[in-house]
């Protein structure tokens, strides 16, 4: 009988072992472990969701520059948008989690809050003389419903129906305030032969369409109605909603009839072509725009329906949370600090596409006459919403953009899309 | 070697008593090549499909604790018209991906089955979709089907600019233009088995054939077709099975919309579980995919070896 060598013994022993661990890491359903051996030293593992080119240099340099303040490190993984998103719950849930992680604030934060998935930033908000100065809008924006901070925000950005100047000009069409206005600009567009709202609800992009759903539905109903539809305290098929989409049916005509078969970058192609001529989207639309393109681009804000109704603006806030079962708290709170600095959003900003806002008050953004015009329409805001899934969750999104794409096909059956989208809603909250 | 030793045994040799004494003592190296990866096969295949099982009576939203809730999911399933609509989608998908593959693959098998100059192009050049992941195939046709697209150009080139159409967004036509790329792929696939099939058939028979004077049809009807029996066996599986799991190709184009009407049971559970954190329901449709494959995969088999016998 052959005798087996020990280094064959060993490896079996290595394999019997590695499956003993996959019986004690046991089941998938298990929310947190005592993660005992893991290492609390090492840099703080930053998770990131923002893979476009540009944001993700920017990233990188982010890091590196807190690498040199001597405070501590932190090592960057950058990871594609809608499979960080679908892992998200997995990260928060494992036992040796990420340490901190790109993300938005309010609703979509306070829902794992509420889970105590999230780290307690409240010392971080406490010694933090950077985090003072924020306005109390954020505060309360980064507070979970428990009252405890959870989040640090460093930057937002607005969202406005964007256009070209010297395409305005060679119409002869100038900026709409109101929404008659707004139809008249569609009507001498379309006159000239061009499709005068862009969309880019195909591909992967369908949630685009939410923006609209949003501003009609915070002009009609205002701001706060708006937040107490999307967290399931009305419902979608009230007469409330249903006047959404009767002002809605108003300016469909004048869509582009393949907005609903492309991505919102190619609709920003067609819009920089002037074969559209305006469309609603936020500015991260610009990192699929050519730099030089962005000297032509202007934008109004979104046009007043009803005068009664305090002007509220859609200005999503970006920034980062923790995981409750770091091993680096000290470190995660080093960095978090640090996030918070004007110097950190000022390298951010500087290395990306610029069109955002930072949310430290004495940090500088870009500077150009857009970035500033952006912020003068959010510091003007009455009132200021995230956007759907954010105000909302991720998970509704999907119900949203059903509804949604289906009313730009169908709008006469828009009675028995809102019940639909009525019942997907219940499912979602109902889980 | 436990064979061997039963035979040894039978030869009734004067060493018998001390090989069934070895027989019985298998070597642990034996013992650890069998139950080592059963072990790991065991936590890393049949627990997490059992976890599945479980999950499927649950509620679970990936964060807190799933809820038990019985049956629940499933008699939610009778009432929900998406689950409807995928159901029928699957249907239809392996019905026309599965018919269209296994037809036109044994079409193009049969074209490309003799020795000719040149076969060997063709035949690679329909072999080699399936040499491309489908989600870069899918991308590829993303772009043909787009509204100033290869295809809506090459419409409005030979005047048939009416048929020019958003082919992806809208209802009518997602699930066609989605099974074509998948066809597109498979019937390469499919074609090569066939090949197989078709030179494993003894010449002989065609040349008696002809002799009795059969026609071409009557040759493929009555010599081609029941010499390739065992082929059908594994094409119908490989069909069956990867219609059931199609989603590659239809999240990468549609995500199963316009609203569902390029949903398959796959794309619904994954879109549940994984974008509206019902993990519970997505394990339920999980569990439904797995017994349509399971039931017409086992029923066929059955029947297959019953014939055989």
């Amino acid at each position: 009988m052959i005798t087996p060598d020990p280094s064959r013994r060993r490896f079996l022993a290595g394999i019997g072992a590695l499956s003993t661990a996959a019986l004690a890491s046991g089941c998938v359903t298990s929310t947190s472990s005592s993660g005992k051996g893991a290492s609390s030293s090492g840099p703080v593992t930053l998770q990131s969701n923002l893979s476009a080119p540009q944001a993700k240099t920017a990233m990188e340099k982010l890091v590196e520059a807190y690498g040199k303040t001597g405070k501590g490190t932190a090592s960057l993984n950058t990871i594609a948008a809608e499979t960080f998103r679908t892992q998200l719950p997995t990260y928060l849930t494992s036992g040796n989690p990420p340490d901190v992680y790109t993300w938005y604030p309010g609703s979509v934060a306070d829902a794992y809050a509420s889970k105590n998935l999230l780290l307690d930033l409240g010392d971080v908000w406490q010694d933090s003389p950077d985090l003072a100065k924020y306005s109390a809008a954020h505060k309360k924006l980064c507070t979970s419903r428990t009252g405890k901070k959870v989040f640090v925000p460093t930057s937002y950005y607005w969202w406005g129906m964007f256009y070209l100047k010297s395409n305005f000009a060679k119409w002869g069409v100038d900026e709409p305030k109101t929404w008659d206005d707004f139809l008249d600009v569609c009507d001498k567009l379309k006159s000239k032969g061009v499709a005068p709202i862009g969309n880019g609800m195909g591909g992967d992009t369908a949630w685009i369409g939410s923006g609209w759903f949003d501003y009609l539905n915070i002009r009609v109903n205002g701001a706060g109605y708006h937040r107490d539809l999307l967290a399931g305290r009305h419902r979608f098929d009230d007469p409330e909603v249903r006047r959404v989409f009767d002002r809605w049916k108003e300016a469909l005509p004048y869509f582009d009839k393949d907005g609903t078969a492309i991505p919102f970058q190619d609709a920003t192609t067609k819009l920089l072509q002037g074969k559209t001529g305006m469309m609603l989207v936020g500015t991260f639309f610009a990192d699929s725009a050519p730099k030089g393109a962005l000297d032509d681009i202007d934008f109004f804000g979104f046009p007043v329906i009803d005068p009664k109704v305090p002007l509220a603006q859609e200005a999503p806030v970006d920034g980062y949370f923790a995981s409750a079962h770091t091993h680096r708290k000290d470190g995660v709170k080093k960095l978090m600090t640090y996030l918070a600095t004007a110097e950190a959003q000022e390298i951010y900003l500087r290395n990306s596409s610029g069109t955002a806002l930072p949310t430290h008050p004495d940090a500088k953004d870009s500077g150009t006459a857009l970035v500033k015009k952006g912020r003068e329409l959010v510091a003007a805001a009455a009132d200021i919403t995230q956007f759907f899934n954010r105000d909302s969750s991720d998970a509704m999104q999907p119900a949203a953009d059903n509804a949604l794409t289906k009313f730009f096909a169908e709008p006469a059956k828009i009675g028995s899309i809102l019940t639909s989208w009525q019942r997907d809603a219940e499912k979602v909250w109902g889980k | 070697m436990a064979v061997l030793t039963a035979g040894e045994e039978h030869s009734g040799s004067r060493a018998a008593p001390r090989t069934r004494k070895r027989a019985t003592r298998v070597p642990p190296v034996v013992i650890a090549f069998v139950l080592v990866p059963l072990l790991a096969e065991a936590f890393w295949v049949f627990w997490p499909a059992l976890q599945g099982f479980y999950l499927s009576l649950t509620s679970w939203d990936g964060v807190s604790a799933p809820r038990f809730v019985g049956l629940g999911n499933f008699q939610e399933m009778l009432h929900d018209a998406t689950f409807r609509t995928a159901l029928l989608d699957t249907v239809l998908w392996l019905v026309l991906f599965g018919g269209l593959s296994a037809v036109l693959g044994l079409g193009a098998a049969l074209l490309l089955q003799q020795e000719r100059r040149g076969v060997g192009f063709y035949r690679a050049a329909l072999f080699l979709p399936v040499v491309f992941s489908l989600v870069a195939t899918a991308l590829v046709w993303q772009a043909l089907y787009q509204p100033d697209g290869m295809i809506n150009r090459v419409l409005g080139g030979v005047g048939l600019g009416g048929l020019e159409h958003a082919w992806l967004a809208d209802q009518d036509t997602a699930l066609y233009a989605v099974i074509v790329p998948a066809l597109w792929r498979q019937i390469g696939y499919v074609m090569v088995l066939y090949i197989a099939g078709l030179k494993g058939i003894d010449p002989v028979l065609y040349e008696a054939a002809k002799v009795d004077g059969a026609t071409l049809w009557q040759q493929f009807r009555n010599v081609t077709l029941p010499q390739l029996r065992s082929v059908n066996a594994v094409v119908l599986s490989v069909i069956i099975i990867d219609s059931l799991r199609s989603f590659d190709v239809v999240w990468s184009l549609t995500r199963g919309g316009p609203y569902h009407s390029s949903e398959l049971l796959s794309t619904y559970m994954y879109s549940t579980a994984f974008q509206s954190l019902r993990l519970g329901y997505g394990s339920a449709l999980a569990v439904v995919i797995f017994v349509l494959a399971f039931g017409v995969i086992a029923s066929y088999l059955v029947r297959a070896f019953k014939e055989a016998d």
